[in-house]
């Protein structure tokens, strides 16, 4: 099986700060990481090429210092990595992201070997939309199958899929080439090992592709290739609370003042009481 | 549209020209299931409501599938003007891949200026791949909706960045305008039997063969409220220090009758499934009564309770920027408090009752 899995480098909190004088975000001095979405995606990429051979490729659409992201996996064990990489791409957002994605997966089919399969995560943690996965399976037109937990071959081009969803475990059989998005929780990531890096210094299976390798028109990618736009952004509203902060003496005392304020507190105690109220009927 | 309009689209050429004016009414995606039409799908008729009548247009609900449309009836009675009916046994069995091109065929042909769609599981596999079929614009997990005056744009909010800040997000140049919202961030409409409106019965030649197939099904039992619905939530955080601590306040939680809910360390740390889990990444809670022990009070945290009445915040902490956001604060080891609040809750509960 020939394996994409994507990866996406992202800022490493989501406590971005504000600068109070600007009021604009700080991102300097906030190290990035891999998505960890990512990385049960990667995991299952593993898996399935640790069961049914082949190979698995990392890709990444983003500015240079991705390349680090890509060289962690290469660490857990990707074969080669992709970073598609350009000034026309930038600004993009899911639909001209995804855009470039699918082309690249078609690219790599074409020149490199035919794709099986492309793993993403379930969502990321900047910006949680989720959106990747289905719509590069949009433009490729290929099937879909979201919040998967674990995949299996069942035969030369079909998958089993299980996936849990709020009120069903499900089982999919899915015809390749398809594009899965793991589950958040589904796989534990494996570490990096020391061998891998070391082939990583010697073979260097990491390659580059601008847009001159991609030949995409720059009305499809990056902000020209993007339906959506931010209008405007504002502070959320803060929202009206009394404040009234207490330092009790000890445990009981604190207890004591706690009930006597919520039962003083006329929203409060009429919720209370309803449920101490009904907790008794039951 | 004519080649001469097309001519003069100067847009990425994998997209359709498009007039925005040509593009009207407000859709409602219906999901169905084993218990019907589903309750977060009828949610989105709330804003669907708030906007159609800013852009004075139609609400219109779409339902796709096989053995749907004796839904339609309801559809209307909980807000749709109109319901459009795709009722075909070759939809028999969901496929996010072929559901997504039936919709977005439908889509072309009726021109909708606007689509909501619940962002519950299948919708969030499903909303994204109808968006990109149509070279749509799609914003995701919106707490609000609202429309530019001027343009008539609507506009698409959202909290990014760890939720100090909301977006506003627009498609200018394109239709239809798709969004999302998490299930119970939005009411419920109440239903008017008496509501009445017309049900479009449409009929599609080719239906995409699906290339994913489910297989097995298995229902998994549900018997509690979901969080976002409960009016009284004992919530935990990072400051319980271990699982110990966890099941000291889901005692708590029993004595008073609340659901138990936690902040992403708590889900994180494997204390509480990441369905209970509040804040940005989580759910959005309206309970009367927050209790929040160990919770330091993070922004995305507090994104998720801004609709709760009253904010009751235990920390040992003085500092933790909680108190600046809460009702009532206690400065206070939650060992301490937690045990000497459960004997006050249980005496409560002996006067409540026996009065």
């Amino acid at each position: 099986m020939r394996i994409v899995v994507g990866m996406k480098w992202v800022p490493g909190t989501t406590s971005v700060r504000i600068d109070p004088k600007t009021g604009t975000l700080i991102r300097e001095g906030v190290p990035s990481i891999v998505n960890p979405h990512d990385m049960p995606a990667v995991e299952l990429a593993l898996q399935l090429k640790d069961t049914y051979g082949g190979e698995v490729i990392a890709l990444t659409m983003s500015p240079p210092p991705a390349i680090r992201g890509l060289e962690y996996l290469i660490g857990m064990g990707v074969d080669r990595a992709i970073l598609v990489s350009d000034r026309v791409y930038a600004g993009a957002d899911t639909l001209a992201t995804s855009y470039v994605l699918a082309k690249a997966i078609e690219k790599i089919d074409k020149e490199i070997g035919k794709v099986d399969l492309a793993i993403f995560g379930q969502e990321t943690i900047d910006s949680s939309t989720a959106h990747i996965g289905a719509q590069t399976a949009s433009w490729l037109d290929w099937p879909y199958i979201y919040y998967a937990h674990s995949v299996k071959l069942i035969d030369n081009n079909k998958v089993l899929v299980e996936r849990v969803l709020e009120n069903a475990i499900e089982d999919w059989e899915v015809e390749l080439p398809a594009i899965i998005s793991t589950h958040m929780k589904a796989l534990k990531p494996r570490p990096v090992r020391l061998i891998n890096k070391i082939r990583y210094k010697v073979e260097k299976p990491l390659i580059t592709w601008t847009n001159n390798d991609m030949k995409l028109d720059p009305r499809c990618t990056g902000l020209k290739g993007s339906p959506t736009i931010v209008a405007k952004t504002v502070d959320v509203p803060e929202v009206p609370r009394k404040k009234v902060v207490y330092k009790p003496k000890d445990g009981e005392d604190a207890a004591k003042w706690l009930i006597k304020t919520l039962m003083e507190d006329e929203k409060a105690s009429k919720a209370l009481i309803k449920a101490l109220k009904e907790g008794g009927a039951k | 549209m004519s080649s001469e309009a097309k001519k003069d689209c100067n847009v990425c050429p994998e997209w359709d020209c498009q007039n925005v004016n040509d593009f009207k009414n407000v859709w409602v995606v219906g999901e169905v299931d084993e218990n019907g039409l589903s309750e977060p799908s009828l949610q989105m008729l709330t804003p669907a409501n708030k906007i159609a009548t800013k852009l004075n247009t139609k609400i219109v609900g779409l339902l796709v599938g096989y053995n749907v449309k004796k839904y339609a009836k309801e559809f209307i009675e909980y807000g749709a003007d109109e319901v459009i009916v795709l009722d075909d046994e070759r939809l028999s069995m969901y496929s996010p891949h072929t559901y997504a091109r039936t919709i977005a065929e439908l889509a072309k042909k009726y021109k909708p200026a606007v689509i909501f769609i619940s962002a519950t599981m299948k919708g969030r596999e499903l909303g994204p791949y109808v968006a990109n079929t149509l070279r749509a614009g799609i914003t995701a997990d919106c707490t609000d909706f609202d429309v530019d005056e001027k343009t008539k744009d609507v506009l698409l909010i959202r909290p990014p960045f760890g939720a100090v800040l909301l977006a506003y997000i627009k498609t200018p140049t394109r239709r239809p305008q798709i969004g999302t919202a998490r299930p119970n961030v939005f009411k419920l409409p109440p239903r008017d039997p008496n509501r009445n409106g017309e049900i479009i019965e449409e009929k599609v030649d080719y239906i995409q063969k699906p290339k994913a197939r489910l297989v097995s099904r298995k229902l998994l039992p549900i018997n509690e409220v979901p969080i976002e619905k409960a009016e009284l939530i004992v919530s935990g955080g990072k400051g319980l220090g271990n699982i110990e601590g966890f099941k000291l306040i889901e005692e708590l939680a029993s004595k008073m009758n609340a659901a138990v809910a936690g902040s992403r360390k708590a889900v994180d740390m494997g204390w509480i499934p990441h369905e209970k889990q509040v804040g940005q990444t989580g759910k959005s809670v309206k309970p009367i009564l927050y209790l929040a022990i160990g919770i330091s009070g993070a922004a995305q945290h507090m994104f998720g309770i801004r609709e709760a009445e009253v904010v009751v915040a235990i920390n040992n902490d003085p500092n933790a920027p909680i108190f600046s956001q809460a009702d009532y604060g206690i400065v206070a080891d939650y060992k301490q408090v937690v045990p000497a609040l459960i004997k006050e809750i249980e005496s409560l509960k002996k006067q409540l009752q026996g009065a």
